[in-house]
């Protein structure tokens, strides 16, 4: 008996977006007369930190800093359509919309700014929260003496609105799967690699060390995308080792029903984990971003599971990697029943699960 | 000072961290009725004769509602896309699963709401269950809906998604080895630390203010809308902060059942599920069941993919004929194959409706394709990474729905992991790039399929 170490890795993509888009998202903002910045959009912050990634694209659209920005999501009455938060598009599809709107904030600031200072608007620039002429900084004025003169002197509100939308790829060949319009507003890339340790006494599958790339565009917020790529690791770790809502699927039976008979990794599961991020910009998000919040538990399934192999030298292809299938699987190897079928150049792992040994000939899996 | 880029600290940070988030549960409203639900105690069963009248009859109870008091019974989560609905709010005369909702209680407090709950009867006609997707097509299995057990309704009357790219006979014909394995992900819960909530409050104005939990306030705002069949500007959503989805809070699994309670009560409600609602009847991550057979080379190419896949959706169709159009389109995971042969069904079983969770559809295609690829890998004798280098996609291959790449990231993350775990790569494969085929990288089983980039742009 003995504790055997192993090393798999998975490369995987993701796309950003609704699949075959058609999934808007819009923002409003508008200035306070001292030239404070409220945000109102739709998109609920799931804990993704929208609010966040969102406020810093407005600070550095409008060229204002980041703590002048107030954003609501708060409710349907003021804030706009966001088709929502999930299919990873939050940052991208919504970002682009704040993005948009911030553009045209700056826009109506210059404008007003182009009279107070009586320079034409198209030679000025806005930085941290200051118009400046372009190649004469002296020459100014602030953007809260800007906000002021909108409220107090121009009788203008300082306001502006954005949307993003791609259109609905409605033309999907039923044939084929051919698709009239890239379904996708980006893909994003990542690579997983997992160390495992495994016990053949016990069957318990241990994932020490986790390294991970992610290709993300943009980090908008490093630290939030290290979270998302950290939070999602621990999910797919769930995935790989733990989690079953049906231990015996596809029997209903032995449902956890409490947290003690539902397991969830905790702390004492977490492995080391090292995070690399490649900034490949995409050409339409914002600032080059890409959306990563989902794919970020899709590595480490299919890393841990060829670990095991590598521990172990058996196969579990059923999800999770519990003590129980690890064991009978090398039950099945010491008897000389694990591994495929060879027949010519054709290998067949898994004939015991497929749908060719189970369905009395409703559906078949035919090969060659 | 730039924001974008820099490490500015979560805008709602603080408040997370030191518990003064509002959350839906911590709203407080005078007069709060509580909810609760009377659910199937079966997995499959006809129904007849329900009875709610003692529970409307128990002291403390100010209103239960049934299927007969929705506007619109069906609506499905993508009727807005033209597919049909296949479920009601709350059932009507069949139950498909455990915990499926029937009737609901709103009453003076959460002792009341059980007890009247308790005096809810029907009679359950119990019918055969089926829960293996792959018994699901046979002759003598047990019927689920009225059209069958699997979803009928993909473009052109199909009842899969299929994908069909060069061909997969000539890739089988062509191959060295073929190598097939099955693949069976699990169903997970989403397992929020906040488990489902609402509360709705009638307002004097005739309004009704909805405090949500939904990641989508607008898709959960129609859909209480085209329940209730009301205009938008009868409903207010407050939401906007989410103590954990995952995918589990796009389904408005609560709004439209509060919103018929607090008008039928005239008073606020809010239902908080238990954790054991949350982990027995709120939708679970789908199980899938997939088989994979590649026709490769002895020198490291995929020529050709065959894939069938059985989504196994639950009772119902929720969202999952959109997870499995997802799953098919990226069947091929990072990598370029130019013959492909995919089916997929979403087929019904007896158990709680699946949904979205983090990475809908391509969770699973990611864990079954990349651990075939090791295992093919290990069959021809030649190291993964390498391997997954030399199929990786590159600009101005195609997708499996013919779309050009136009920035794949394969090769860069691959080569940052083998360094990050300090495998040496031989020179051939340091120095690959993202960049279209040439040379030895574009044999010939690789011209067909090679698409234009800037078309697709």
């Amino acid at each position: 008996m003995a504790v055997h170490r192993g090393r798999g890795v998975a490369a995987i993509e993701y796309p950003t977006g609704m699949n075959q888009n058609g999934d808007p998202s819009q923002a409003w903002i508008k200035l306070k007369p001292d030239g404070r910045v409220d945000v109102f959009a739709g998109t609920s912050d799931i804990g993704n930190g929208s609010k966040t990634i969102q406020s810093q694209i407005v600070a550095d659209t409008i060229g204002v800093p980041y703590d002048w920005i107030t954003y609501d999501n708060s409710n349907t009455d003021s804030s706009p359509v966001c088709t929502g938060t999930f299919a990873s598009r939050a940052t991208f599809v919504a970002g682009k919309a704040a993005e948009k709107a911030a553009a045209k904030v700056r826009e109506k600031i210059l404008e007003i700014a182009g009279k107070e200072l009586e320079i034409d608007p198209a030679d000025l620039e806005i930085v941290d929260g200051d118009v400046l002429a372009k190649g004469a900084p002296q020459k100014k004025i602030t953007v809260p003496e800007v906000a002021a003169a909108a409220t107090w002197g121009h009788g203008e509100l300082i306001t502006g609105t954005g949307a993003q939308l791609k259109p609905y790829a409605t033309i999907v060949d039923p044939e084929t799967g051919r698709v009239d319009l890239p379904p996708h507003s980006a893909i994003s890339y990542a690579s997983c690699a997992a160390e495992v340790e495994v016990d053949d006494e016990t069957g318990v599958v241990r994932v020490t060390h986790l390294w991970q790339c992610y290709d993300v565009g943009k980090a908008i917020n490093p630290t939030l995308v290290e979270g998302q790529i950290e939070g999602g690791a621990v999910q797919g770790l769930g995935l790989g080792v733990l989690e079953d809502c049906y231990p015996y699927y596809p029997s209903v039976d032995h449902r956890g029903r409490q947290f003690g008979s539902y397991l969830t990794p905790g702390m004492e599961d977490m492995p080391r984990i090292d995070t690399i991020i490649i900034e490949n910009p995409s050409a339409d998000g914002p600032y080059g971003a890409k959306g990563i919040g989902e794919m970020a538990n899709n590595g480490q399934p299919p890393a841990i599971a060829a670990a095991v192999f590598d521990a172990i030298g058996v196969w579990v292809t059923e999800l999770p990697i519990t003590p129980e299938r690890v064991l009978r699987a090398l039950e099945r190897k010491a008897a000389g029943t694990d591994g495929p079928q060879r027949d010519g150049k054709m290998v067949r792992y898994d004939d015991e699960l497929s749908v060719n040994s189970v369905s009395d000939g409703g559906i078949r899996f035919q090969v060659g | 000072m730039k924001a974008v880029g820099a490490r500015v600290p979560r805008y709602d940070g603080i408040e997370h961290v030191t518990g003064r988030t509002a959350y839906v549960d911590d709203v407080r409203v005078p007069g709060t009725l509580w909810v609760k639900a009377f659910r199937s105690p079966v997995h499959h069963a006809g129904m007849t004769n329900l009875d709610v009248s003692k529970a409307a009859a128990t002291k403390g109870v100010h209103a239960v509602v049934t299927w007969k008091d929705v506007p619109l019974l069906e609506y499905g989560h993508l009727s807005a896309l033209g597919i049909p609905a296949d479920e009601t709010l709350l059932a009507k005369d069949e139950v498909r699963y455990l915990g499926q909702p029937i009737a609901l209680v709103a009453a003076e407090d959460e002792e009341t709401a059980v007890e009247a709950v308790s005096q809810i009867t029907a009679d359950f006609e119990e019918r055969p269950v089926l829960l293996d997707v792959r018994k699901a097509f046979d002759a003598d299995a047990p019927k689920i809906h009225p059209w069958g057990n699997w979803y009928p309704h993909f473009e052109g009357g199909m009842d899969r998604r299929q994908i069909r790219k060069g061909s997969i006979d000539d890739a089988f014909a062509k191959a060295d080895l073929i190598v097939s394995g099955v693949y069976r992900p699990a169903a997970i819960e989403h397992v929020p630390v906040e488990t489902q909530v609402c509360l709705a409050v009638p307002e004097a104005n005739g309004r009704l203010t909805i405090y949500s939990c939904t990641q989508a306030l607008y898709f959960s705002l129609g859909v209480v809308a085209a329940h209730l069949q009301v205009p938008l500007n009868k409903l207010k959503i407050v939401g906007g902060t989410v103590g954990g989805g995952f995918g589990g809070k796009v389904d408005t699994a609560t709004e439209t059942m509060c919103s018929l309670l607090a008008l039928k009560a005239r008073r606020p409600v809010k239902w908080r599920w238990t954790r054991e609602e949350e982990f027995l009847c709120s939708s679970t991550r789908a199980p899938w069941h997939i088989e994979i057979a590649d026709a490769v080379t002895k020198d490291g190419w995929i020529l050709g993919r065959k894939m069938l896949t059985l989504h196994d959706s639950g009772a119902y169709a929720r969202f999952s004929p959109y997870g499995l159009t997802k799953h098919s389109f990226h069947h091929t995971g990072a990598y370029t194959i130019p013959n492909l042969h995919f089916d997929g069904y979403v087929v019904f079983t007896n158990r709680v409706p699946t949904t979205a969770m983090r990475g809908f559809g391509v969770t699973s295609v990611s864990f079954s394709t990349e651990t075939h690829m090791t295992r093919v890998a290990n069959e021809l004798g030649i190291d993964q990474v390498e391997f997954r280098l030399k199929n990786a996609n590159r600009i101005g291959d195609t997708s499996p729905n013919g779309i050009a790449y136009t920035d794949p990231s394969t090769v860069p993350v691959v080569q940052a992991i083998a360094d990050a775990i300090g495998q040496e790569l031989p020179a051939g494969y340091r120095t690959m790039t993202r960049h279209p085929r040439e040379g030895d990288l574009l044999p010939e089983h690789l011209v067909a399929q090679l698409g234009d980039p800037k078309e697709h742009h």
